[in-house]
């Protein structure tokens, strides 16, 4: 909070709503905080794909070294939650714009968009693994 | 309060800049098209890269020198990471509440401005050099 500069000293803190630790864990609550977790997931991952792009503006030895980064273990298992995480966050951003347009608010609705975000995050995931395999 | 013994400072002078910034709509909507603008370019950015597994480096960099493929990733890159800086100006307002807020908040708009950059560089380098 901005301190606010008063002359007397005898300024308590004011009362705080209630925060997380208070409430049940639910499957609404879960997704929001995987909104959040996906979205700083992207941000550090975007580091990577700026490397690949300068790599391929450069020459085949960059370029060699970024594509035995990716192709090593470690490099797939990162491109693999990369690749969760953007389709994890796109479904929840289209859950977002239904929410704004005013619908899916309401108890059986919201829970369903929580669990169909889930789901096809990682159906999506899957899929895209699946036609990379089969087009390599 | 009555502070009028103890200092000279008026009022508004206590508590000028501690309201609204009034640019809180402009974020929420900025956020708003960037999230649209994003799903056909996640689409376009995720089917450039599986048509790039096959190729070697030459491959990759003659498709990327297209125009069509250039363009998708110069948008997806600089709408994404137009989004990526409002959402962690968000994160960052909602959990850091003292000094170090500013700092992250600059280390926020710096880190992607530079990734921007470097990114956009990159892209046209590739069409270009």
């Amino acid at each position: 909070m901005a301190t606010v500069d008063t002359a007397s000293k005898s300024v308590r803190s004011r009362p705080l709503s209630p925060h997380l630790g208070v409430y049940k864990l639910t499957m609404t609550m879960a997704m929001s905080f995987a909104h959040r977790v996906t979205g700083v997931g992207l941000y550090i991952g975007t580091l990577l794909l700026a490397w690949w792009l300068i790599a391929v503006s450069m020459d085949a030895a960059a370029f060699a070294a970024v594509a035995w980064f990716l192709k090593s273990i470690i490099g797939r298992l990162i491109l693999f939650g990369f690749s969760w995480a953007l389709f994890h966050h796109a479904l929840g951003g289209i859950r977002h714009f239904i929410w704004d347009a005013g619908h899916g608010l309401d108890d059986p609705q919201r829970e369903w968009l929580a669990q169909a975000t889930l789901v096809g995050g990682f159906v999506l995931t899957i899929v895209v693994w699946a036609i990379g395999y089969m087009v390599r | 309060m009555d502070n009028s013994q103890r200092t000279m400072r008026t009022s508004l002078g206590r508590v000028r800049l501690l309201g609204a910034a009034r640019f809180g709509v402009g974020e929420a909507w900025a956020m708003r098209l960037t999230s649209l603008a994003l799903l056909p370019l996640t689409i376009g950015f995720v089917w450039l890269l599986l048509s790039l597994l096959s190729k070697d480096y030459n491959g990759v960099r003659e498709a990327l020198g297209h125009p069509a493929p250039a363009i998708i990733l110069l948008l997806f890159v600089l709408v994404g990471i137009h989004h990526m800086h409002s959402g962690m100006r968000s994160i960052i307002l909602d959990y850091i509440h003292d000094r170090s807020k500013e700092w992250a908040l600059v280390a926020n708009l710096f880190f992607c401005v530079v990734l921007a950059l470097a990114c956009a560089y990159a892209v046209l380098r590739i069409g270009f050099v």
